[in-house]
């Protein structure tokens, strides 16, 4: 990858200057993955790379095609790690093939991104999850992926929870006793942090007060939409049970792994120099303009062992500016706006209602 | 889910007589109902289904089978589809001419046109007990007891489905005299004369697109009989110019008011069309150059058997060219159902010679409507007993 991308303050190249590189970027992995993804090629084999001039030229694969077939850009014997995303139960799960390489960079580039939000030092790991989420080493669920993407930012990791999702309050004080007033990192995915973590806190009658905490949270707003809870009640309610917290939501996908999408102040989601989105309008999928609601598109220069470089998202969003939010981050900022309704497969499919009995 | 009846009348069905009256007294009766509803107008499958069963054409379609002596196959059990919301009502009311007793087991899927639809039926109902009687709606779990000792006791099965639907209905135990009647899941394709549409005049273009549209749009390009292929037949030089022809009268007339009022399409649906397109291309079945004229559209330089399991609708095209029809058959398999032309000549003569695949032709604008031949099957005489 080029090194001002990589090198570079994450959120410090204006416009100009990280559009120019970041197309040439995604130019060269689009023709990468012409020549060695066979199914990409078939896809995209007519596209001219040279004819890629912004990001909106760059093609995009829909993300189920990761769970239809699978998409790799190396030799078999190359493939250090296979991501798995374990969607609902009985899905087909999306595979995402990674090589050492891919690994490092998407490590790299994780670690830059976050040392924005964290700073430079380690700090002590709180995770709201269960330990054996990350004990399958060969193919990693997502939550488990996620979680052991962000530890190698902290140390001394504890789980806050027991396996059978209940608070594992032993270690939670434990772990408030030795580290309370030093920095912490608290990382969980959003609705496991709300509904077995803070709500379990409230209902134990538990307060603790971190002195400097920042708690990392992924994985979508749409439960506790559901159940009626903003941002504002989610962060307010962390503040009351675990003290004085930095909450960042961020988004991304586990297609494209290392590639996030970071919360500001500001409420607003920022791509980093490695990073874009865009937002497309379904049926003739242009580009729409800033302010316009759409499907999110996800660009990323970091994706050599699989062709996930630029992918369509199911979600929908919006752009809310480029390079003027005033939390004075440059780069694009957006807000996800949820899931697209999903509408059953109509089908000549119904007699026979899905489950397998 | 509990065993729920849409349209109860407390009493026990009886089997009639071939197009008896309590029929066209419930079929009448059911026809007004619809054709006199304000809200019924926003759902064109009803309104057709309306005017279908209307009592000229019910007395019309008896009087095709008057020459034979027609008695009740007995006990008809229905599993309705979930694709096109009423296409169940048309094999259950030619079962009820027959003068069998029904049980339609409805969709769970299905919204919309067939909940309004299951409204009007247990509205008339009261007044019509004993044809109601014969023709039981209801609602349950795919696995409910009572609906597995239904089946073993019934005379006939009518089974709407996909394949993996009929086929976990077809382990389930019936009689040996049964007799299943299938409509498993079949594609459909357009033939379009290149010739033809390059000498057609503006109003004959908007009235062939507008067509096309009803056709194949109308559910979501989800029914069976809407075309997920588009075939262009002729010289293969003419085609860039054919389908810019077409196409853009297509996109112009999507883009009226009134067509994007009856035909919608959902983010997701759009979002599946594409990726389906993407899955394709990767599975070398269709051209990676994915086009947009208000729908997707991709290109297959040859037509595969695969299509039919491949393609899943919601907006997509797959674009082939012939130079004669019968380099068609190459392609066609059991689960090519209706190929609606326009513009072609010879299509008689050419499906003399066609053996596999094509139950029905049609003109463009006519791929939607029911008729008692369904599948290669005469409904009426398979739903009832012909006495010889």
């Amino acid at each position: 990858m080029n090194d001002i991308l990589l090198e570079s303050p994450p959120y410090g190249l204006p416009k100009a200057e990280k559009q120019a590189i970041l197309v040439g970027e995604l130019q060269r992995l689009t023709l990468h993955h012409q020549r060695y993804c066979p199914h990409y090629q078939a896809l995209f084999g007519h596209v001219e790379p040279q004819s890629i001039e912004r990001v909106e030229h760059v093609p995009f694969l829909t993300v189920p095609l990761f769970k239809q077939r699978r998409l790799q850009s190396i030799p078999q014997e190359q493939v250090f790690k296979v991501l798995q995303s374990s969607g609902t139960t009985g899905q087909t799960p999306s595979q995402i093939i990674l090589d050492a390489e891919t690994a490092k960079l998407q490590s790299k580039v994780l670690v830059k991104i976050m040392q924005e939000w964290l700073g430079k030092g380690r700090r002590h790991m709180l995770i709201w999850d269960h330990p054996n989420v990350i004990k399958d080493r060969a193919s990693f669920s997502a939550r488990g992926a996620g979680i052991q993407g962000l530890s190698f930012l902290g140390r001394d990791h504890t789980y806050a929870l027991n396996d059978d999702m209940t608070l594992n309050i032993d270690a939670i004080r434990d772990f408030y006793e030795r580290f309370g007033s030093k920095p912490v990192l608290m990382f969980g995915f959003t609705f496991m942090v709300w509904k077995y973590g803070v709500q379990a806190l409230a209902h134990a009658g538990v307060q603790l007060n971190f002195e400097d905490a920042v708690l990392l949270h992924s994985g979508g707003w749409k439960k506790l939409q559901d159940e009626a809870v903003s941002a504002q009640t989610f962060n307010h309610t962390v503040a009351e049970h675990l003290g004085s917290i930095n909450v960042h939501n961020f988004y991304g996908m586990v297609e494209q792994v290392g590639s996030v999408f970071v919360e500001c102040e500001e409420g607003h989601l920022h791509c980093p120099n490695t990073a874009d989105v865009l937002i497309r309008q379904p049926g003739n999928w242009h580009v729409v303009e800033h302010g316009e609601a759409g499907v999110i598109q996800v660009l990323s220069a970091i994706p050599e062992s699989y062709p996930g470089h630029s992918l369509l998202t199911e979600d929908r969003g919006r752009v809310l500016g480029e390079d003027d939010c005033p939390c004075g981050r440059k780069g694009k900022y957006f807000e996800v706006l949820g899931r697209m309704a999903k509408v059953e497969a109509r089908g000549c499919s119904d007699t026979f209602e899905g489950s397998t009995t | 889910m509990t065993w729920q009846v849409i349209n109860p009348v407390g009493i026990a069905p009886k089997l009639a007589p071939f197009a008896h009256a309590s029929f066209f007294a419930f079929t009448e009766s059911l026809s007004r109902s619809l054709m006199q509803a304000p809200e019924v107008r926003l759902f064109p499958d009803l309104v057709a289904l309306g005017y279908w069963l209307r009592k000229s054409n019910m007395l019309a379609l008896a009087e095709g089978y008057e020459h034979l002596a027609i008695r009740p196959v007995g006990n008809v059990f229905h599993a309705a589809p979930g694709n096109v919301d009423s296409l169940f009502v048309y094999s259950g009311i030619l079962s009820l001419l027959c003068g069998n007793a029904n049980i339609i087991r409805l969709s769970s899927k299905t919204g919309g046109s067939a909940d309004l639809l299951c409204e009007h039926i247990a509205r008339i109902s009261p007044d019509h007990p004993g044809a109601s009687a014969r023709f039981q709606l209801i609602r349950c779990e795919r696995d409910d007891p009572k609906l597995t000792a239904l089946q073993a006791s019934a005379d006939a099965r009518v089974l709407w489905g996909s394949n993996e639907g009929i086929r976990a209905l077809k382990r389930v135990e019936t009689s040996a005299h049964c007799r299943d009647i299938v409509f498993a899941h079949k594609i459909s394709f357009s033939v379009l004369g290149m010739d033809a549409l390059l000498r057609v005049d503006k109003p004959t273009l908007e009235q062939l697109v507008s067509d096309f549209c009803r056709d194949n749009l109308t559910f979501a390009q989800q029914a069976c009989s809407s075309s997920k292929l588009l075939i262009w037949k002729g010289n293969r030089e003419k085609l860039i110019a054919a389908q810019e022809r077409f196409w853009q009268a297509f996109e112009a007339y999507l883009g009226t008011e009134a067509a994007r009022q009856k035909y919608q399409f959902t983010d997701s649906e759009r979002y599946q069309a594409l990726n389906n397109a993407q899955d394709m291309a990767m599975a070398g079945l269709v051209d990676g150059n994915v086009q947009h004229s208000g729908v997707l559209r991709v290109w297959a330089e040859k037509v595969s058997p695969q299509f039919e399991e491949a393609h899943g609708g919601a907006g997509l095209f797959v674009e082939s060219q012939v130079s004669e029809l019968r380099e068609l058959n190459r392609f066609l398999t059991p689960a090519y159902q209706t190929m609606s032309y326009w513009g072609v000549d010879n299509v008689e003569e050419w499906l003399k010679h066609c053996l596999v695949g094509v139950d029905r032709i049609v003109p463009v604008g006519q791929a939607l409507n029911f008729d008692t031949v369904w599948d290669g099957m005469d409904l009426v005489r398979v739903l009832g007993r012909v006495i010889s």
